[in-house]
């Protein structure tokens, strides 16, 4: 019986180890695309390395293929840097997080098919225009009822939040007496109106076209409207010399029929919509995934680690004697637990570098925010295990002449341990999964890595499956594994 | 630190509170070397709390305790020694599950560097024997019976070489067929000289061991005397009453 547990645990030891190796293999964090100084270089931003922010999800502006970021926003920066004699280091944050870190200087510039609007040229400078655009209206393949914002009235129609689709659906939504919903991606959309929450969807005409072309199940029955215009963008009276050596990339590049060329590859030609079937797509999604699980391990290790040392610190200032080591403990698990742990991570990437004027990477803001949290729950657990073992205990040991350390250490905490262990397994699992909400803030972990890929294909449902499944077998095998080591261990 | 006393143990005015609930109400006890006091006295009378307090694992609130010679308000009294001049056995035993008996026993020696490993060993199991457990060396103390594990208990409080043995109704929690063990490992600990305070319910022991008995009702010690003159003559009417309804 011992035997088999033992080999059992050792087989489980393995295959963990494999994965946790595979993972880590992908880990190969993606940098900065390197560039040869060519024709006519501007000489203020020569051999500067400028972090460009862009958003996650904008087919054809910005998407992944393959693991790697493309589409025309990031051909044209690539290009006008490489014109410029400047290196990009592209940050694939998301749209609303790439304008906070803008604002935050956590990047230089962002090129996210973003609309110049008078609103926004009030805290960022925009670059001339880079592509003009236009809202058109989609519905489902199969829809024959909807051909015109006059078959609207009474439905519910769905764009992106705070886009030129929102705008113009809200400037006629009267008219045509709809209701307008606001999504974060398109993807997203797109899947509202297929799976009947809403009947149409206002999007920009060049995502839409490729969205249709992807095979994403949709169909545009309007004409495209006069929109505005895609602007590069600075922060206000920051960089002057990036924009304005984008204005003159720019402008060289329409010269010499490169830009012509940008737009063609995305637009005229779209890519043929290969379906490959569940398989493919696990194949196709595998090596993105494996990378970001690996970060989500990573994150998840860091994090454990650090909340446990805080755990314990704080645990033993909560049964301590003095008033102000409890009160100390107190305030930071109520602050900690008493926050959603979504504005911690907004708190950590985008508030505390605006306070301090001290940026932050994501793995640093990313693992503060899941080991200061994890470390609040941790403190409730050591306090409950503690304050569990009978205080006759402590007074056997005290009466028999130990110090309160030793007691601690060699009466109660053996105790205490082994209550805290199934919590401090369950933490674990709880922390692991957190990590998935450091999506948002451009955190390239497992669920994030998995958005990449729908918001590219369109596939949300079978890649949400592969991404789920992944994280089952993972935590499913921590645990036992956990299970395993606690049974040996606190027999 | 110096010797203030030639009492073993010294009570001069003890009151304690818990809170607005005064426990104890201003008690004097002189107890000399190898006198075996037991403590006699309904429920929530404060005798607990009066033994607690001659160890200090409660607080006093007012009064002085001297025990060998050691001030226990003297804030510069090294607590964790004079704790070693007094054993204490609880009425749960209070022995620590993930152990075996051995390591019970060896576990204060060992820690306070009084005894190496192996001299640790060599007296828990002498002490072992004397209470009649030498083949429970290895056992958890889930496997054995409360007489048992009170025997153990008694063995471990022995093993820092006490001069003062304190009980809290050492025989309380145990079925009626293992008093007797447990008594009998008490009346040897007597006969060889041992001071003991024994908070027990036990009146035929109390009887029989003790050199003075102390009755004590509400904080107060009403009356006390040789286990002849308490329980052949009372004088006080609480403890006539007490008595009446427990012998
Ligand atoms: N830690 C405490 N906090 C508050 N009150 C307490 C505490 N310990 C004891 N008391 C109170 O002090 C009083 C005396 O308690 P104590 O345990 O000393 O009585 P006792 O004579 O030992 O009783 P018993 O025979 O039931 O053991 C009781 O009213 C009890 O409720
Ligand atoms: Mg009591």
């Amino acid at each position: 019986m011992r035997k088999i547990t033992k080999f059992r645990a050792a087989k489980l030891t393995v295959a963990v180890t494999a994965l946790l190796a595979l993972a880590g293999g992908f880990v190969g964090i993606s940098a900065a695309a390197a560039s040869q100084p060519q024709a006519k270089p501007n000489t203020e931003v020569t051999g500067e390395t400028y972090v460009i922010g862009t958003d996650t999800t904008f087919a054809p502006f910005e998407y992944r293929k393959d693991g790697e970021l493309t589409g025309i926003d990031m051909d044209l920066i690539r290009d006008i840097a490489k014109n410029q004699g400047f290196t990009v280091e592209i940050k694939s944050l998301g749209f609303d997080a790439a304008l906070q870190a803008l604002q935050s200087n956590q990047v230089d510039g962002v090129i996210a098919g973003m609309s110049i609007t008078d609103e926004r040229g009030l805290i960022f400078d925009f670059s001339d225009p880079y592509f003009d655009s236009g809202v058109q209206m989609a519905v489902a393949e199969d829809n024959t009822k909807i051909s015109g914002y006059a078959d609207l009235a009474g439905e519910n129609v769905v764009a992106k939040r705070g886009s030129e689709g929102e705008t113009f659906a809200n400037s006629i939504k009267d008219e045509y007496g709809f209701t307008v919903k606001a999504l974060a991606d398109s993807a997203t959309m797109y899947d509202d109106v297929k799976a009947g929450n809403s009947v149409a969807v206002f999007d920009d005409y060049p995502v839409l076209a490729y969205g249709i072309n992807q095979n994403n199940g949709l169909k545009s029955v309007t004409e495209k409207e006069q929109g505005s215009s895609y602007g590069f963008a600075v922060n206000k009276g920051q960089n002057p010399e990036l924009l304005a050596a984008f204005n003159t990339g720019l402008a060289e590049l329409k010269t010499s029929g490169e830009y012509q060329d940008i737009l063609d590859t995305y637009l005229e030609q779209p890519a043929p919509a290969a379906s490959s079937g569940f398989f493919g797509l696990l194949s196709d999604s595998l090596p993105a995934l494996m990378k970001g699980l690996g970060l989500t391990l990573l994150a998840t290790a860091l994090s454990i680690v650090i909340a446990l040392v805080l755990g314990v610190l704080f645990g033993f200032f909560k049964v301590s004697e003095s008033r102000v080591l409890r009160g100390i403990a107190s305030v930071y698990v109520s602050i900690f637990r008493g926050t959603p742990l979504l504005v911690q991570a907004f708190f950590f990437y985008f508030g505390l570098p605006q306070l301090t004027g001290q940026s932050i990477d994501v793995l640093t803001a990313g693992v503060l925010t899941l080991s200061l949290n994890a470390g609040a729950y941790m403190t409730e657990i050591v306090r409950g295990g503690i304050q569990s073992v009978d205080p006759g205990q402590t007074e056997a040991g005290r009466s028999l002449g130990l110090g309160y350390v030793t007691t601690m250490r060699r009466v109660v905490l053996p105790q205490a341990v082994k209550i805290m262990t199934p919590s401090f397994i369950n933490q674990f699992v709880m922390t692991l999964k957190d990590t998935s909400l450091l999506a948002v803030i451009g955190f390239a972990e497992l669920t994030y890595q998995g958005q990449q890929i729908y918001a590219a294909n369109f596939r949300t449902g079978e890649t949400l499956l592969i991404v789920a499944a992944l994280y089952f077998i993972v935590i499913n095998l921590l645990t036992m594994l956990s299970n395993k080591l606690d049974k040996r261990f606190n027999k | 630190m110096s010797k203030i006393s030639v009492s073993k143990i010294s009570v001069r005015g003890l009151r304690k509170s818990f809170g607005s609930n005064e426990v104890l109400k201003g008690l004097d006890v002189e107890i000399i070397e190898g006198e075996v006091v037991c403590v006699i006295g309904p429920s929530g009378s404060g005798k607990s709390t009066f033994l607690r307090c001659l160890n200090k694992l409660d607080e006093l609130s007012a009064g002085t305790v001297i025990v060998d010679g050691f001030n226990l308000s003297d804030k510069t009294v090294d607590l964790n020694e004079v704790r070693q001049h007094i054993g204490m056995v609880f009425q749960h035993f209070n022995l620590f599950p993930h152990m075996t008996v051995l390591q019970n026993i060896m576990l204060a020696p060992v820690e306070l560097k009084k005894e190496s490993t192996a001299d640790a060993r060599a007296s828990a199991l002498k002490l072992l024997d004397r209470v009649g457990l030498a083949d429970k060396a290895t056992a958890r103390p889930a496997q054995l019976s409360g007489g048992q594990k009170q025997r153990v208990a008694i063995a471990r409080s022995l093993a820092v070489n006490p001069d003062i043995m304190l009980f809290d109704e050492a025989t309380s929690a145990l079925d009626p067929e293992m008093v007797g063990e447990v008594l009998q490992v008490i009346r040897d600990l007597a006969a060889e000289g041992m001071t003991m305070v024994v908070v027990t319910h036990e009146m035929g022991f109390a009887r029989e061991v003790a050199d003075r008995v102390i009755f004590m009702a509400d904080g107060v010690i009403v009356e006390e005397g040789t286990p002849a003159e308490l329980f052949g003559n009372p004088q006080q009417p609480r403890t006539q009453d007490f008595l009446s309804k427990v012998l």
